[in-house]
């Protein structure tokens, strides 16, 4: 029977081309393909084609029209696999800038699965110290796999079952967002999300679009919420 | 429709000649530019409010008061007065005192204020931000209708027996509009009272400014005070104007490229087509104007950033010159052409200022 694509969209900090970070970010997004019941329509965000957006974006206060696409698939994604090279014991100035401009309830209860790509495994811990609180702050729910992937990862033997290699933990972290996101209502059906009240200075995130008239507190209400 | 200008009050380096004016220059500045606005025939003067540098606007009654003495016909008007720092008590009886100077030359525009240490400057805390506006505008406007009022709320010492002085010219308090970029809230509050609402765009998608009109209208309907196309909107907006567009862009891109708030971003030709900054001919301001009533409907009020970003004085004259000669003139005909007989041409004036009975109440 066919059923409603979930939409799961994979952020990628990678700068070169080729990049690791985006072909761990593929690898992840088929590991979620293979491992949902229904079908997944997967969408690659490539923040490297953002860059100079997510600059005037952060200067400016809104989105030039190509990064409010891609802000907008974001918060409405099923699902978001979120990787970045990491860059000086972090994530990247890129990666930490994109999600800087996501409305900061946009991402409340999003399945997450988060990677990272670096030199050597010494950095692995960032997926923990720095991504992991990162969404945590967003108030998304992170899987409990993320994979990190050096570069002798990707000339290691493996996709044993049990070996413990890149291939599985792939398969393991695209197996735990895959049933996050069965376990949630698609996208299109759950409501708007509101934005930060008293974020006034205007720097912050407007990603997504609000339904304006879906959200409002009808002015009694808010009167009366004064108590006076 | 009325036309006007607002001012920052910003103290910028002049980027081409590396000149800063003094506070003193500046404030003298905006009082020529107030007195250019109506000798060109504009209708409304409105001025911020800022309580930092480098702006030099943190006394509006003072400096409206003194551009009331020396106008006849111009409207003047904030942009916007802080309703979330300011004790509503001191509004009601600044801007009567004003209004009374101006014989009802007066209205003004609640906002909220966008920098986070004036709200601890004046004891307030910013994330009270929406509950300030909403409770001290209440209490505002029973100021202005009750000659008694007994008050208590969250935010301010309690009332008993107050009476605002003076009372508005002739009972009637000046008319408000509520300006805000972003929040619906306040949009919301403004289609409560009837009240008047102003997009400040000028840093804004089109799509956005659309988007939150078109909330406000439905709920002024909502409320019963007319229909979605009756309600009253303000828009911004920001132009510079030489008779060759190609000069136009060519004086005015240093002033882009270092303005406080979008300079060292996107490039001029990227804003221009993204918000409503148009640099070119008057005959393309003329059209993009135009362009915002395909956008947000029929609407009462337009003003202009005309002065900023170091603009030197002489300069913003010469605008003012080409905006109230060859551009509003064409503007009032095109749009007063195109508005249905039912929607009012400008927000609510003060009956003392015509002879006929205002066109909205």
């Amino acid at each position: 029977m066919s059923r409603t694509p979930v939409r799961v969209v994979a952020v990628s900090a990678g700068l070169s081309s080729p990049s690791s970070t985006r072909l761990l970010a593929d690898r992840l997004a088929e590991a979620v393909t293979k491992a949902a019941a229904a079908p997944v329509e997967v969408r690659v965000v490539e923040l490297r084609d953002l860059a100079v957006d997510i600059a005037k974006h952060l200067v400016t206060g809104f989105p030039p029209p190509a990064l409010r696409t891609a802000l907008d698939a974001v918060t409405g994604a099923d699902g978001l696999i979120a990787v970045t090279p990491v860059f000086t014991a972090s994530y990247s100035g890129l990666f930490k800038s994109f999600f800087d401009l996501v409305d900061p309830d946009a991402l409340t209860g999003m399945p997450v699965l988060i990677g990272a790509t670096g030199g050597t495994a010494r950095h692995s811990l960032v997926l923990e110290h720095a991504l992991r609180p990162l969404f945590a702050y967003l108030r998304a729910v992170t899987v409990p796999t993320a994979v990190y992937a050096a570069s002798e990862d990707w000339g290691a033997a493996g996709g044993r079952s049990g070996d413990g290699g890149l291939a599985e933990r792939i398969t393991r972290a695209g197996g735990e967002l895959a049933a996050l996101v069965a376990g949630r209502p698609v996208a299109a059906a759950r409501s708007g999300k509101e934005d930060g009240e008293g974020d006034l200075d205007g720097s912050r995130a407007r990603g997504a679009e609000r339904d304006l008239e879906a959200d409002l507190v009808p002015f009694e209400q808010q009167l009366a919420r004064l108590g006076g | 429709m009325q036309f006007g200008i607002f001012t920052v009050g910003d103290v910028t380096t002049d980027p081409t000649t590396g000149r800063t004016p003094t506070e003193h220059e500046r404030i003298k500045a905006t009082v020529a530019i107030a007195l250019k606005a109506e000798e060109v025939g504009l209708d409304v003067f409105a001025t911020g409010e800022h309580h930092n540098p480098p702006f030099v606007p943190s006394s509006p009654t003072t400096l409206l008061g003194h551009i009331a003495a020396r106008t006849e016909r111009l409207i003047l008007s904030t942009s916007t007065t802080l309703i979330t720092t300011n004790d509503p008590v001191k509004i009601a009886e600044d801007y009567a005192v004003l209004q009374h100077l101006a014989d009802g030359r007066v209205d003004l525009m609640m906002g909220r204020g966008n920098t986070g240490p004036v709200y601890p400057w004046f004891g307030q805390d910013i994330r009270q931000g929406i509950p300030l506006a909403i409770e001290n505008y209440a209490l505002l406007h029973r100021l202005w209708r009750e000659d008694v009022v007994d008050w208590e709320g969250t935010f301010r010492s309690p009332l008993q027996g107050f009476t605002a002085t003076p009372r508005p010219l002739d009972g009637i308090p000046p008319f408000v509009w509520h300006g805000s970029i972003r929040s619906p809230e306040i949009a919301e509050q403004a289609a409560y009272y009837g009240d008047g609402f102003f997009h400040n765009n000028i840093f804004w998608p089109q799509e956005h400014t659309r988007r939150m009109v078109e909330l406000y209208r439905k709920r002024y309907a909502h409320y019963g005070h007319g229909t979605p196309e009756q309600a009253i909107v303000g828009l911004g907006g920001q132009v510079f104007m030489r008779r060759n567009s190609q000069d136009a862009v060519r004086e005015f891109r240093p002033y882009f490229d270092n303005a406080p708030v979008y300079g060292h971003g996107p490039s001029l030709e990227d804003f221009t087509e993204q918000t409503p900054l148009t640099v070119g001919s008057p005959q393309q301001v003329i059209e993009r104007t135009l362009g915002f009533r395909e956008a947000v409907g029929d609407y009462q009020r337009q003003l202009f950033l005309m002065d900023h970003a170091g603009l030197p004085l002489k300069t913003v004259l010469e605008q003012l010159d080409i905006l109230g000669e060859e551009v509003v003139p064409v503007l009032r005909k095109e749009f007063e052409n195109l508005r249905p007989a039912d929607v009012p041409a400008t927000a609510p004036l003060h009956p003392a200022l015509t002879d006929t009975a205002p066109e909205a109440s």
